[in-house]
């Protein structure tokens, strides 16, 4: 292995020694091959068969048709679809808004910046708790608020009725996600010329025109990169759900995700689990392809 | 904040509309950040009688106790999942630098074919599903009797993060001119030592970055401590925390005491490692 590496190496320096060569790839391979390759092809050829942990028996497609002619099926790709684009829109217009009034040098734009950094690395759990709490309908605060300001006769149980648990799901995570968004957009327009607006200025541009010819061209593969990538990531986020409805009510909130933990360890059908996890290994397969075809990120690391 | 030019008002006017919007959208956004937070501090700091005085929720600390911790330290296990939180983010922000730091080197040090798709490869299993990933390591680690064990848990966490600390060495060491490691090189310093006395050093800041990433994904996991460990003795904080809800023993005041504990070492992290968090950010997204 090693050997048939150094032939195909070049050391781009004076001399390649083959020891530091071993040290930084093998961890690095090895820890693919044990943490992503193996348990992928696993879970790939584990999808092929009916109870395949204690009993396998072939079934080949099987598993994927019965997923997919399960009339449910739909819904729930349908929930990750609306919670992914929800979450996502909704905390990169939050974000885009802060950052362009941190932008603006406001007075208390630092403390701004670092209260930001709160929502972000406060774990999850404690993120759910708040909102729970908030939109608790005995003692929650917003419904104290609501009533009190005489907009509802009878509180709401926004996690658990079906028209509000969607809504009440998408807000805790845009609280907790809209820093994201906030960051990457500040640091990219803390990059733009300041030269640029004032020549505008001089120009007798207004203040849309300046936006719009100066600062939305600068945002754009910003925008695109968090809409991707982090539409991508809200597809697959599991505990946030998990934690605040379980899927419920009536599976009113269940994505796909929480879906594969259901079939796992719920009805403990490990085939279909898997089968599962193997359509959304396709969907994010694809995501990515979009991704690189319209990035080319690893363009970065070419030299 | 653009607001539509508009001939209505004279510019000075128009100047001063636009510094109020400003100023008001900085305000509703800083509430909407900063009530959920002060409601987990006021909660967790008095005592429930107080939070719940006369029906409504009193937001207005009266007292300050430290009852909530006290109920939480004599009824429940908390002190045991903090331990095994401790214990497994140590050790897979350990290993996700490490693998960092090493596979960060070689990708940017020597040149081979195939290393867009190298990038490719980091990049995806960056963008992958934790829970499509926990499935099947779950199988694996059943069949090898390895559920409920660190070790088994610390791979699992560190698969999720190593891609991104990985990318972010690799953007890392190519800021790192190699004219630095050749002039050691005249001077007879051997790679490794070079790597060791030169490289390193200059790259701290890259590291730490990488470090408090892999610390955040381990700190903030649910999905894979779920998962993974089953047995109520190897709990993490969040796994064990998030089944206090169901218990009625435990009341907002408690839960919001824990929310406040499992705050705190994120809280000190960007307390005082803010820079060095700013600077993973403009390099790539953060999880």
């Amino acid at each position: 292995m090693s050997v048939s590496l150094k032939n195909r190496l070049r050391p781009s320096d004076l001399d390649g020694s083959t020891w530091l060569l071993l040290v930084s790839f093998v961890p690095l391979v090895a820890f693919f091959i044990v943490v992503w390759v193996v348990p992928i092809a696993y879970a790939l050829g584990m999808s092929l068969f009916q109870n395949p942990v204690r009993n396998p028996t072939f079934v080949g497609l099987g598993n994927y048709i019965s997923l997919l002619t399960e009339p449910t099926f739909w819904g729930f790709l349908w929930n990750s679809v609306v919670y992914a684009i929800a979450t996502t829109g909704l905390s990169l217009i939050l974000g885009l808004g802060l950052a362009l009034v941190v932008n603006q040098k406001i007075r208390g734009g630092a403390a701004l910046r670092t209260l930001m950094i709160f929502p972000y690395l406060l774990p999850t759990l404690v993120v759910i708790f708040m909102w729970k709490f908030i939109l608790d309908p005995n003692i929650g605060v917003l419904n104290q608020v609501l009533e009190n300001a005489g907009f509802i006769d009878e509180p709401i149980a926004f996690f658990s009725t079906l028209t509000w648990a969607m809504p009440a799901v998408v807000i805790t995570s845009v609280w907790k996600f809209a820093s994201f968004a906030f960051f990457i957009l500040l640091a990219r327009l803390q990059a733009i010329d300041p030269d640029l607006y004032e020549r505008a200025r001089v120009e007798g541009a207004t203040t849309w025109q300046a936006f719009r010819d100066i600062t939305m061209p600068h945002l754009r593969g910003a925008i695109l990169i968090i809409l991707l990538v982090r539409g991508i990531w809200m597809f697959n986020k599991f505990d946030i759900i998990y934690l605040t409805t379980r899927g419920g009510p009536l599976q009113q909130t269940t994505t796909l995700p929480i879906r594969v933990f259901q079939i796992a360890f719920n009805e403990v059908n490990f085939g279909e689990a898997t089968a599962l996890a193997g359509i959304m290994f396709f969907l994010l397969a694809a995501a990515a392809i979009v991704y690189f075809r319209t990035f080319a990120p690893e363009a970065e690391v070419a030299h | 904040m653009a607001t539509a030019d508009s001939s209505w008002f004279d510019h000075r006017t128009q100047q001063r509309l636009q510094r109020i919007a400003l100023y008001v959208t900085a305000l509703l956004i800083t509430t909407f950040v900063v009530v959920p937070v002060y409601l987990m501090v006021v909660i967790a700091l008095q005592s429930p009688a107080a939070t719940f005085a006369g029906g409504q929720v009193n937001l207005i600390p009266s007292e300050i106790t430290a009852r909530n911790f006290l109920v939480l330290l004599d009824t429940t296990e908390t002190v045991r999942y903090f331990t095994n939180s401790l214990i497994v983010t140590a050790s897979s922000t350990l290993l996700s630098t490490a693998i960092a730091i090493a596979a960060g080197y070689g990708l940017t040090r020597f040149e081979f074919r195939g290393k867009s798709i190298a990038a490719r490869a980091v990049l995806f299993s960056y963008m992958f599903s934790p829970i499509v990933l926990a499935i099947p390591l779950y199988v694996i680690f059943y069949s090898l009797g390895l559920l409920n064990s660190y070790f088994a848990l610390t791979l699992a966490l560190t698969a999720i993060s190593a891609p991104f600390t990985i990318w972010l060495m690799w953007q890392y060491f190519q800021t790192v001119p190699l004219s630095l490691e050749e002039a050691a090189w005249v001077r007879g310093a051997s790679r490794f030592r070079t790597v060791w006395d030169v490289v390193l050093p200059v790259a701290q800041p890259g590291y730490i970055s990488a470090a408090i990433f892999a610390f955040a994904v381990a700190w903030n996991d649910f999905t894979m401590a779920r998962i993974v460990m089953s047995n109520d003795d190897m709990y993490t904080i969040n796994v064990g925390a998030s089944l206090f809800l169901d218990r009625v023993t435990i009341g907002w005041g408690e839960t919001m005491a824990v929310s406040l504990l499992i705050s705190i070492p994120p809280f000190l992290i960007a307390l005082f490692l803010q820079r060095y968090l700013l600077q993973g950010f403009s390099v790539g997204g953060l999880e």
